[in-house]
């Protein structure tokens, strides 16, 4: 009796999008148990919460961002690879709109004493956000324009701006690191309310995309059109708005993430602000299982592929592996996850649970 | 007459991309040539398959992997893999023979996982490659964490072969001038190149990566069904990537004679840009193995100009690169779009003529594309005078001086033995160091004198290492040009037993050894420094 109620939750399980992404969290989290000691402990300081875990989760923010939005590029079968230099391009806007002192713009004179001042700033907060958030919105505007109004493939047109993009930061900031002394801003990145807040930015970013896509049709025209553009195109939804509208979306998680990434480290470093970040990004897509030839897709399950690769890489870190061997780590999590969902292999599993259930 | 050459254009409208990448590459050296007289040098334009040779191998294979409609990320960590691993087997004592042949094997063996991810698991190129190339770039650092120099006498041989061109040596020596040569990197690319073309033109398997590749990658099914061997195909196309990788890898090691993780950082995109460049279509299906080396000529001869005018940096190659490769990208994709219409009508009408206005826009946006990328390089350099900085305004007043030679002899009697001498760059340097066996250090640049002290055994190693780098061989030779208004001329004599050598070069133009540049920042790094500020 037992064993036939529970072949069909097993099989109910595995067949959930959620189901391989949790595993491999659960397993490097267990992993990570055995071999590094108070890998869960968890600290309370005036009122806040620290530790190994709340790392992960506020370093995989940035990561978990730009997951969101190329979920959706992924899922309209396109690519994103700017992400990090839009990213570079928005925060280098933002501390350029904080701290102009290097473009030589008419400065008031007393400028330089403002700067001990922590509550100095050249624009107000909200002034600085929206204006980077827009310049990011414009560039995925332009990738969008490039796949689906200029037909370009997806990888070769977003390469512009991927190459382009921190070119283009530079000249924003003249070429300098311009330092972000405005704490308000800093605050984004590395203030804590008992969680982190670049954790409750990408929760919020995720509610509100969530309900963008799956409380509207949005979610599903953008499904129809990564599974087949053409069909999708006979019974009326229009292939390029939607195409389009995914890239913008892309852009602006882009430029939310640059913001939480340079008030993260206080600085508009143009060149290494988002480095080959955009293969975090993707990878995260990947192992939240949503086919890179585009159609369904979950924005939970990348949330999740992007917390599993953050796991991975505190845990290498934590291990004391270097810094550079760890691509090779992530190389290989990437063929694993390839084996995982490829349809030969999946359908070795499916015979399998099959004849359990037979069995049973 | 223009009916002609109209329909002769549109029958041999598959040859435009390659045929506008060789008119722009004469083009692009004839005019590099008028404006830099250094570049009339014919080992310049020999030094650009030499320093490029590697990149050359690597191209031919990611051809055949574009042509099948996929990519191949991983080269760049391939190659860089390759350069660690030889290395690091070379210190082992490994036979430098077998080295070579292991990373053959390497280099197909990882082609050939990849392949067969692809191939059969049905994952798409992209990511298995790209986790390839983190897998290769990681496993780098498993190895070495630093920079493992070889010292191999196989190696060293190898990078000494000079092979002079049939023909245009005999020219060169009824002229009285020195022949130009190549290194044997070279004749092998050669050799992979001209085997790539035939492979891709006249063996079953050639057409067969045509056949996948055809209809924008989307033809996979049909050449199944045509009973072609789909699977064997993509597996061995990548295989041979992963051979041509690791024969890249290899004379890579060679030209810098060490091996490090870091090496050879975006190449990948390099050689794909070339790919595109020679006129293969990203999609697939589409282009020629011989086109490859026009893309690559293409890239090295866009360094050189870099390097001529000196006083660009060398991000600037990326950006041109760049350009090129989106310009090439929008004129196949406007090539395959108006390819349907052209079978309507022979005549010019309608269609026909709607095309060859396009095709006249194309080539009209190529020109205008490359002029403006050959005007910024010869202008920026005068569009930085009106900054009106200091550095400029100093430069700007810079009279190249004249080498204080007269002052050597008195040096060298005095008991210097190594004296080198630096002037020119943006700031209208001349600096004069001589260098003497008890490890004294002394300098002056016209208006001070500064002095510093070296143990004596930095300072045999400095000697050594001198001499060791082939100071007093053929390798090293007076490669002398009109310094560009921001490069340095260098001027260094070296005494060792008795021997004395003087070698002059100018930075900024690749005519000049290698080898040269390594020595002159071993004594750079001596030598103490000026205050910048004076």
């Amino acid at each position: 009796m037992t064993t036939k109620n529970t072949a069909p939750i097993l099989e109910k399980l595995t067949n959930s999008r959620l189901f391989y992404p949790l595993l491999a969290l659960g397993i490097i989290l267990l992993l990570d148990t055995i071999f590094i000691p108070d890998f869960f402990s968890i600290q309370i300081r005036n009122g806040d919460l620290y530790g190994r875990v709340i790392d992960i989760m506020r370093n995989a923010s940035t990561v978990m961002v730009l997951a969101l939005g190329m979920t959706l590029v992924i899922a309209t079968g396109g690519i994103d690879l700017s992400v990090g230099g839009v990213m570079a391009i928005a925060a280098s806007v933002a501390a350029i709109m904080m701290n102009p002192v290097i473009v030589g713009m008419e400065l008031p004179a007393d400028l330089m004493k403002f700067m001990n001042d922590p509550n100095f700033t050249y624009s107000p907060l909200w002034e600085v956000i929206i204006v980077s958030l827009i310049v990011a919105l414009i560039c995925g505007a332009w990738n969008g324009f490039l796949v689906a109004y200029m037909k370009i493939q997806p990888m070769v047109g977003t390469l512009i701006l991927m190459i382009a993009g921190r070119g283009i930061a530079q000249l924003i900031t003249n070429g300098v690191r311009i330092q972000i002394f405005y704490k308000p801003y800093a605050f984004l990145g590395q203030g804590w309310i008992i969680l982190p807040i670049s954790l409750y930015l990408a929760i919020i970013l995720f509610v509100l995309i969530w309900m963008l896509t799956r409380k509207t049709s949005i979610g599903m025209f953008i499904e129809s059109v990564g599974i087949n553009p053409k069909a999708s195109f006979y019974s009326g939804i229009s292939e390029k708005k939607i195409k389009m509208l995914a890239y913008m979306i892309c852009g602006l998680c882009a430029g939310i993430a640059g913001l939480i990434a340079s008030s993260n480290i206080k600085t508009s470093d143009a060149n290494n602000i988002g480095l080959t970040i955009e293969l975090d990004a993707i990878l995260a897509v990947v192992i939240g299982g949503t086919s890179m030839a585009g159609g369904r897709f979950s924005l939970l399950a990348s949330l999740i592929g992007a917390l599993v690769i953050q796991a991975i890489t505190t845990s290498m870190y934590a291990l004391g592996v270097p810094a550079f061997a760890l691509q090779a780590v992530k190389g290989f999590v990437v063929i694993f996850v390839i084996f995982l969902y490829a349809e030969p292999v999946r359908q070795v599993f499916r015979k399998l649970t099959v004849k359990k259930a037979e069995k049973a | 007459m223009r009916n002609k050459i109209a329909a002769f254009i549109n029958k041999n409208r598959q040859f435009i991309p390659v045929m506008s990448t060789a008119l722009l590459a004469v083009l692009a050296y004839t005019i590099g040539a008028i404006f830099y007289p250094g570049m009339r040098n014919p080992q310049v334009f020999f030094n650009i398959f030499r320093n490029n040779s590697f990149l050359l191998i690597s191209a031919v294979g990611m051809t055949l992997v574009i042509l099948t409609g996929g990519i191949d990320l991983s080269v760049s960590g391939m190659i860089a893999l390759t350069t660690v691993s030889t290395a690091a087997l070379l210190r082992e004592g490994v036979d430098s023979w077998l080295v070579f042949l292991l990373m053959l094997l390497m280099g197909s063996l990882l082609g050939l996982i990849m392949g067969s991810i692809i191939a059969f698991l049905k994952v798409q190129p992209f990511i298995a490659t790209l986790a390839g190339m983190w897998i290769t770039r990681g496993l780098c650092f498993f190895i070495s964490d630093d920079a493992i120099s070889i010292s191999n006498r196989t190696i060293e041989q190898i990078s000494r072969i000079r092979i002079y061109i049939p023909g245009v040596t005999e020219a060169f020596e009824v002229a009285g001038k020195i022949p130009p040569y190549v290194s044997i990197s070279v004749a092998v690319a050669f050799i992979i190149y001209i085997s790539g073309i035939y492979i891709s033109r006249y063996t079953r398997f050639g057409r067969t990566v045509y056949a996948i590749g055809g209809n924008e990658g989307r033809n996979e099914q049909s050449a199944r069904l045509m009973g072609l061997p789909v699977t064997t195909t993509k597996v061995l196309v990548y295989t041979i990537n992963g051979f041509c990788s690791g024969l890249a890898g290899i004379f890579f090691a060679v030209f810098v004679t060490s091996g490090h993780g870091l090496y050879a950082t975006g190449l990948e995109m390099d050689v794909i840009a070339s790919v595109v460049m020679g006129g293969t279509m990203l999609t697939g299906g589409s282009g020629y193995v011989f086109g490859t080396i026009f893309g690559v000529f293409i890239l090295g001869l866009t360094q050189t100009l870099i390097q001529f005018n000196g006083s660009l940096s060398s991000w600037w190659t990326k950006v041109v690169i760049g350009v090129l490769t989106l310009i090439f990208i929008g004129v196949q994709s406007l090539l395959k779009q108006s390819k349907g219409g052209r079978r309507k009508g022979r005549a010019l009408s309608g269609q026909a003529l709607a095309d060859h206005r396009k095709k006249r826009l194309i080539t009209i946006g190529i020109i205008a594309g490359f002029a403006v990328m050959i005007g910024i390089i010869l202008l920026a350099p005068k569009l930085g005078n009106q900054d009106g900085t200091q550095t400029t305004a100093q430069s700007g007043k810079c009279e190249l001086q004249v080498f204080r030679q007269e002052q050597v002899p008195a040096l060298i009697e005095s008991g210097a033995t190594i004296v080198y001498e630096r002037n020119g760059g943006p700031n209208c340097v001349d600096e004069l160091f001589a260098i003497y066996p008890d490890g004294r250090i002394t300098g002056t640049n016209g208006k001070t004198d500064i002095e510093k002290q070296i143990t004596i055994p930095d300072y045999e190693l400095l000697l050594a290492g001198l001499v060791d780098n082939g100071w007093f061989t053929d390798e090293l030779y007076d490669t002398w040009h009109t310094p560009c208004r921001q490069c340095y001329g260098y001027y260094l004599t070296v005494i060792k037993d008795g021997q004395v050598k003087t070698v002059k070069g100018v930075d900024g133009g690749t005519d000049a050894p290698a080898i040269y540049w390594q020595i002159i920042s071993l004594v750079k790094g001596a030598v103490p420094k000026f205050d910048v500020s004076e």
